[in-house]
């Protein structure tokens, strides 16, 4: 990649979790890797249980009991993340990196004070005195646009509406200052009229406090708005990585194209149909030998089912993991209907999406 | 808030009332009467009947006693005591009980915290297996059943613990001492249902999203379970104390035949079975007040400690 | 910079033309049709529960309980109210096991080693010698081993699980009585369901002022001191199986009604029952055709685990006195029976014991199967 390793603030490496389960180990997460750079917004793309949750939770050190990193490193600053133990781990949270969940009522303590769940952390580490707590809770939210604050910071999560909450807990994350902000699915649980504003306001804060963020999602519209860079992922791989415009405009893995195609947009019309990926992804327990997505592959090549695709350089940001991409495969075209969307956009530019 | 807690009150006083209607006419339709004796000649029969009121009719009788509780002079007892002044009895016995049931409440509310507690941490390891095995005996084997065993083995044939309770007047260590098979024997029952449920409670909060957002905000694992999950998870448990309390009350009736304890069991047993009218119409207004009384305390806790609680907030939202 | 795995794989790998060809796929690709017929909710639940190790170890020894109430009581020698008053009190004695040395109709008594002589028909052994001072005077005393059976003149007979002070069957006596608690916690259980599950569904259908009178009875009756109702219930009414049934009854609803109120608010507002009454659905249509299947699972479960705390609460009833009438015996009577002779005979607690622990556990476990399997969020599992 361009970037040298020094703006690098995260880099994973042949990541690989597995879930204990009763009927075997589901392979959650395999050998994915990525790096994120200062100030930058990764947006990590895939259907559920692609693995795309996983993988920042075992970033943030919150796998759930039965999951183990199988293999893999992830560097963050001169750490690995995966050999520290949770009392180390308990340092960086909240300060250095923090994290806004998908639905903002369950991740809020329904019977603790707004004011005090944003600031506990703070007070608990001694980084501030309890006396100065409500003063820095109201500045925090102010900071997510919280009206009233003096009022508000006395009141509990079940007072607030869907979005303030999510606004509550985006406040909670930045009350350490951290560095790293990841947001999984922050936009999904809420209704469609709140989104918007919620992304407007990860965009704001990520540019005021100059943020790097890994933003989870399942919906290729959002991506465009936020990001500069996306992974696509599908069965616990990253299939595709590569700059927003590069994935949208000259996507390479047909997965993505069907991703792509399967987004309706505003110019869409009623003539033309939105595709939808047939099947349904393989079962975890036993990953198919070769191409996780060769079964619902329209282009699959016999090697699919033989070997699994390395990733193939398209330029020097932009990789994706298909057969179809070696000098010796059959050259083949992303559906029409794509192309004939993507020549639209492009007139239009990247934010033309999904609006 | 005070108009929730007035209108409570009145709902007791009603309760009370209709319990004490209910039992008074109960109690009167068993065939028989305190007088009803062989041994007691007919003149003298009528002649105390009369005393007592017992020959007017049922609802003047009614009348008379609760002119007897509004003035806090519940009359004496007819048979089990005869001639004492019923308020003398309870003064002596109900301490006694009360004080087993307190005892028996502070070993299982810590100690059912704790299995709970230690159950939902270390779920499905070895000590969540070894105390899920342990609950399960408590709740299968009848209370009176692990009593009688333990007066069996730890008492009888290892003389660990005197066989019956001390008849020693006092509160001293000898009473005390005497009664730590009775109260571990109360307690039991309510560590396994204390235990089974904070485990369910706890390993439910501990997967909530909250508890990972407390994680991430960067509080230590002690932290967090302890101000998160344990909070939350005792407010459901909080409910149970009442109904744990009040089963004690009840259950501790048999524990005392057992142990020989001159509690409130034997003489609320004799009162029903000879007709000692007064003493059952007030150990029966005594119980049922107190269950009520426990019920309003736990339901205005609530509203303290869970936020989302608004006190007379109609009870069919839920 | 994107390392793989397989990259030792790709190297070493020799590329035929084949690989590059396109994949003939045999089939087209579609949407997975499900797999196994549909599952109706209950057969499913049966099915998962039959899976259920725990529950069905439980099945089994339930119904090993309940077969042993139903023929058990024949299989002795004696008929439930039989009396030798002259045999009272002997430990167990079962044929064959009495050779491995348990349930072999031996006692140890404390006896004075000058009077052993006297003992000496049935003496066995010796298990210690001690010194017992008694006032001015120490006697050496010895703890021996006797046989029991022999020492009454009976050497013939064989009592299972031994006899009571009264000299009748404990075997007998037990499985009769098991049959009873059972039938009588069974029966209690069916009315507090019924009572239970249509209070507390009309209580929650209606709603509003309904609901809160309904409420408000409820909380009268559970006010109640139970003890003494049941208590006044049975003496006004005697002994008799039926009013103790009524003794459990009086209040033993109000769970099940508290907990059936509960399900039907959680369903009462969903959308099926919505559009099922758009179309036109009857209130009693309503409540016992669309509301009650989906609501009764978890009081279903509550069944389970209600009848072993009924056969408790018959039992405590025993021990105050207030068992089923003699000579009937129920566990309850039997384990109040053998409370009094519990520093003798030990055995005369172990068996009811053992039997109401039993059954409690094998009914919890089953609840907890239940519950597993009514649960539809595990549907499939």
């Amino acid at each position: 990649m361009t970037m040298t390793m020094t703006d690098n603030i995260l880099q994973v490496k042949n990541l690989s979790v597995e879930f204990k389960t009763f009927t075997g180990n589901v392979k959650a997460v395999r050998d994915v890797s990525f790096d994120l750079a200062r100030g930058e917004t990764l947006a990590i793309v895939g259907e559920s249980g692609s693995g795309k949750s996983v993988t920042s939770k075992a970033i943030m050190g919150i796998l759930q009991q039965n999951a183990t990193i199988s293999q893999g490193k992830i560097s963050y600053s001169d750490m690995d993340l995966t050999k520290i133990s949770q009392k180390q781990f308990s340092n960086i949270r909240g300060s250095r990196m923090a994290m806004v969940f998908q639905d903002p009522l369950s991740a809020l303590n329904p019977v603790m004070k707004i004011g005090k769940q944003i600031t506990e952390s703070l007070v608990l580490s001694g980084k501030i005195s309890k006396k100065d707590a409500p003063e820095k809770a109201m500045e925090l939210m102010r900071a997510v646009a919280i009206p009233e604050p003096e009022k508000r910071y006395n009141q509990y999560p079940f007072q607030f509406s869907g979005g303030m909450r999510q606004r509550i807990v985006i406040a909670c994350a930045l009350a350490g200052d951290p560095e790293l902000l990841i947001c999984d699915e922050p936009t999904t649980a809420l209704d469609v009229s709140v989104q918007s504003q919620i992304l407007e306001l990860i965009k704001d804060l990520q540019k005021e406090r100059n943020l790097s963020v890994i933003f989870i999602t399942h919906d290729m519209g959002v991506v465009a708005g936020i990001a500069n860079r996306m992974a696509v992922m599908y069965a616990g791989k990253i299939v595709e990585i590569g700059n927003v415009d590069e994935v949208f405009y000259n996507p390479q893995h047909p997965y993505t194209w069907n991703l792509l195609a399967a987004m309706p947009d505003m110019d869409t019309g009623s003539d033309e149909k939105l595709l939808s990926i047939p099947g349904t992804p393989p079962n975890m327990l036993h990953p198919p030998v070769g191409d996780a997505f060769a079964a619902r592959n329209k282009f699959a090549l016999n090697i699919d089912n033989r070997l699994e695709p390395p990733m193939f350089k398209i330029s020097d940001t932009h990789y994706a993991a298909t057969w179809l991409l070696h000098p010796d495969a059959p050259k083949v075209e992303m559906p029409e209907v794509l192309q004939k969307r993507l020549e639209r956009q492009k007139a239009k530019g990247v934010d033309g999406f999904g609006k | 808030m005070l108009k929730y807690v007035l209108q409570r009150v009145l709902f007791m006083l009603v309760a009370l009332f209709l319990v004490s209607l209910f039992t008074f006419f109960l109690i009167n339709s068993v065939p028989g009467g305190p007088f009803e004796n062989p041994a007691i000649r007919p003149e003298v029969r009528l002649a105390m009947e009369r005393r007592f009121h017992l020959d007017q009719p049922l609802i003047v009788q009614f009348g008379h006693f609760l002119r007897g509780i509004v003035t806090f002079d519940f009359g004496i007892s007819l048979i089990v005591q005869p001639s004492r002044d019923i308020t003398d009895i309870l003064m002596e016995r109900f301490p006694i009980t009360i004080v087993l049931n307190l005892l028996s409440n502070f070993i299982l509310v810590p100690v059912g915290f704790f299995l709970g507690s230690l159950a939902a941490l270390k779920r499905n390891r070895f000590g969540d297996h070894a105390i899920s095995a342990l609950v399960v005996v408590f709740i299968s084997v009848p209370g009176f059943v692990l009593a009688s065993l333990m007066q069996y083995f730890l008492a009888f044939r290892l003389g660990w613990f005197p066989l019956v309770f001390s008849t020693s007047q006092n509160w001293d260590w000898d009473r005390f001492y005497s009664m730590i098979l009775p109260v571990l024997a109360l307690s039991f029952g309510g560590i396994a249902f204390i235990t089974r449920f904070l485990r369910g409670e706890l390993t439910e909060t501990l997967n909530s999203d909250y508890m990972l957002l407390a994680k991430t905000k960067g509080l230590r694992t002690g932290q967090a379970i302890f101000r998160h999950a344990l909070r939350n998870s005792l407010i459901p448990v909080m409910g149970m104390l009442v109904g744990i309390f009040v089963g004690i009350l009840g259950g501790s009736i048999v524990v005392e035949e057992i142990f020989a304890i001159p509690g409130m069991g034997r003489i609320m047993i004799n009162a029903l079975l000879s007709h000692d009218y007064p003493l059952v119409m007030t150990t029966t207004v005594m119980y049922t007040a107190i269950a009520l009384v426990a019920r309003l305390l736990i339901d205005l806790s609530y509203s303290i400690v869970d936020p989302r609680v608004v006190v007379g907030g109609g009870k069919s939202a839920s | 910079m994107h390392h793989n795995n397989n990259a030792e794989l790709i190297k070493n790998y020799t590329f035929t033309e084949d690989d590059f060809k396109f994949h003939e796929k045999s089939d087209v690709i579609a949407d997975v049709a499900p797999e196994n017929p549909p599952v109706g909710f209950f057969k499913d639940a049966m099915i998962r529960f039959s899976k259920n190790k725990a529950s069905m170890v439980a099945l089994f020894m339930l119904v090993f309980i309940i077969v042993m109430a139903i023929f058990g009581p024949m299989m002795g020698d004696f008929h439930f109210r039989e009396q030798n008053v002259q045999w009272d009190r002997l430990p167990p004695r079962i044929p064959f096991l009495e050779n491995l040395g348990i349930f072999d109709g031996t006692s140890t008594v404390t006896v004075q080693v000058a009077n052993m002589p006297n003992w000496e028909h049935v003496y066995i052994e010796t298990v210690r010698t001690f010194y017992q001072t008694a006032g001015a005077r120490t006697v050496a005393m010895a703890e021996i081993r006797i046989d029991a059976y022999a020492n009454v003149g009976a050497e013939d007979i064989y009592f299972w699980f031994g006899s009571d002070m009264l000299g009748r069957d404990l075997w007998t006596r037990l499985w009769r009585g098991a049959r009873v608690s059972l039938m009588m916690a069974a029966i209690a259980v069916l009315i507090n369901l019924t009572i239970g599950v249509i209070y507390g569904a009309v209580a929650a259908y209606y709603g509003k002022k309904t609901d809160l009178i309904m409420l408000n009875i409820m909380e009268i009756f559970s006010a109640v001191p139970t003890l003494i109702v049941v208590i006044l219930i049975a003496t006004r009414l005697g002994t008799s199986m039926w009013s103790l049934i009524g003794a459990l009854t009086f209040s033993g609803w109000i769970g099940m009604a508290n907990m059936m109120r509960a399900q039907f608010y959680r369903h009462k507002g969903q959308e099926y029952v919505m559009a099922a009454r758009i179309m036109g659905a009857s209130d009693k249509r309503l409540i016992f055709r669309y509301i009650l299947p989906n609501a009764i699972g978890p009081t279903i479960t509550q069944v389970a685990v209600a009848i072993p705390v009924f056969m408790m609460t018959e039992a405590f009833l025993s021990y105050l006195g207030l068992g089923i009438q003699a000579p009937e015996p129920s566990v309850g009577v039997l384990l109040s029976q053998g409370q009094e002779m519990l520093l003798t005979n030990p055995h005369a607690v172990f068996f009811p014991a053992l039997v109401i622990s039993l059954l409690m556990l094998s009914f919890q476990m089953m609840s907890n199967g239940l519950r597993d399997a009514f649960d539809p969020t595990l549907r499939g599992h």
